[in-house]
């Protein structure tokens, strides 16, 4: 009986949020979750989190560092659609309210390996003065009400946002199956330079 | 039929001298290429640094093409613009760079350019802000023509595009 071949390939991350740089903004959390198409479903691990709350190290490095743990895997029929992370990093305002300060979006690398990846945060932002003064003061600021909206392209066009941080984030990736469906990922390698890869076939 | 995934992103621009930038973006394909899955154009959100003074936009780009032939790679072509606190939107400039042909992640650099006036209108552009355009967006990632333009430089803008190749080795292309 031939056995038929896989129609279906897994993806497993493994890693962490490990810290961020927001220079005008202390005592923050994130909270993540992953947005994926919809040939796309999560088997294992945890599709959302919330992280603890950091402040800034008092040393010259300002470092804002959370080391949150990251781990799930996927399945799927088609690459289309591949899973991205959404975070949203939130902190106090002067009155003590909790305010948004940055949400941020990237692609779950696919080349199996070591991957660090920094990624910009910024906030939406209204477009007039006496607005920016109303929602400072009132502690509401403009969010989006759904945070997978800065993981779609659609309906961008119309936002204004202000860029204000960063966040670094490790991943360790592994695909089974990929290579079996006909699937060229490239090298594989821990810096993420592009290196050529050895031709097919060649005789051990 | 051979199949490409494009899952990156638009990450952001640099080097412009306006500060709130977005981008107009798009995907030009030859006739051999067929779009499955995916947008091929879109805009993206306008951004202004708070921090630094790259624009970061984070956009994502998705694209499942099915192709018969190697002509009519894929080209993204780019329009930069920038709005300034009323609305308007002034072009800042126009860039293209062909999807990378390797599978794997790429880091992308595109240098973008702008059609300069007469010196009247680089004058007027100076004080009241507009400035030529192109008529037709193919100037932006075809050769034909483009010895009539006179341009100037823009800033750059960084991609960030993976590039997921599918069936390629059993039609005997090596990338």
């Amino acid at each position: 009986m031939a056995a038929a071949g896989p129609s279906v390939f897994l993806l497993m991350v493994n890693g962490q949020v490990e810290s961020a740089q927001f220079p005008e903004y202390d005592d923050l959390y994130c909270k993540y979750c992953f947005v994926y198409g919809q040939d796309w479903a999560p088997t294992a691990g945890l599709e959302e989190g919330i992280s603890q709350i950091t402040s800034k190290s008092q040393d010259v490095r300002q470092a804002l560092v959370w080391n949150f743990p990251i781990d799930v895997t996927f399945k799927s029929t088609n690459p289309y659609g591949w899973p991205q992370i959404v975070l949203s990093v939130y902190g106090p305002d002067v009155f003590g309210n909790d305010v948004v300060r940055g949400y941020g979006a990237v692609h779950l690398p696919f080349s199996p390996g070591r991957h660090k990846r920094t990624i910009p945060m910024f906030v939406p932002e209204s477009t007039s003065k006496l607005q920016k003064f109303t929602s400072w003061f009132m502690g509401r600021r403009p969010e989006y009400t759904d945070p997978k909206v800065v993981a779609q392209g659609e309906g961008r066009e119309v936002t204004r946002v202000r860029s204000q941080g960063f966040v670094t984030l490790l991943f360790n990736v592994v695909t089974k199956d990929m290579r079996k469906l006909g699937y060229d990922t490239g090298p594989s390698d821990t810096q993420g330079v592009s290196r050529p890869s050895p031709p097919p076939g060649l005789p051990l | 039929m051979a199949e490409v995934h494009v899952i990156g992103q638009i990450m952001g621009a640099t080097g412009f001298s306006e500060s709130s930038l977005f981008c107009k973006w798009g995907i030009h394909t030859g006739a051999a290429w067929k779009l499955l899955s995916g947008i091929r154009e879109g805009q993206t959100q306008v951004d202004t640094p708070q921090v630094g003074d790259m624009a970061y936009w984070s956009h994502p780009i998705d694209l499942h093409f099915a192709t018969k032939g190697l002509q009519g790679w894929p080209r993204l072509h780019l329009q930069v613009w920038s709005q300034d606190s009323f609305g308007r939107c002034q072009l800042a400039g126009y860039g293209f760079c062909h999807v990378p042909s390797s599978p794997g992640t790429h880091q992308l650099d595109c240098p973008t350019w702008r059609p300069l006036g007469s010196w009247r209108e680089q004058l007027a552009r100076a004080f009241v802000g507009g400035g030529p355009q192109l008529l037709h967006g193919d100037a932006i990632y075809s050769g034909a023509d483009r010895y009539r333009l006179h341009t100037a430089a823009g800033g750059t803008v960084h991609l960030e595009l993976g590039l997921l190749l599918r069936h390629f080795e059993r039609y005997g292309v090596e990338c």
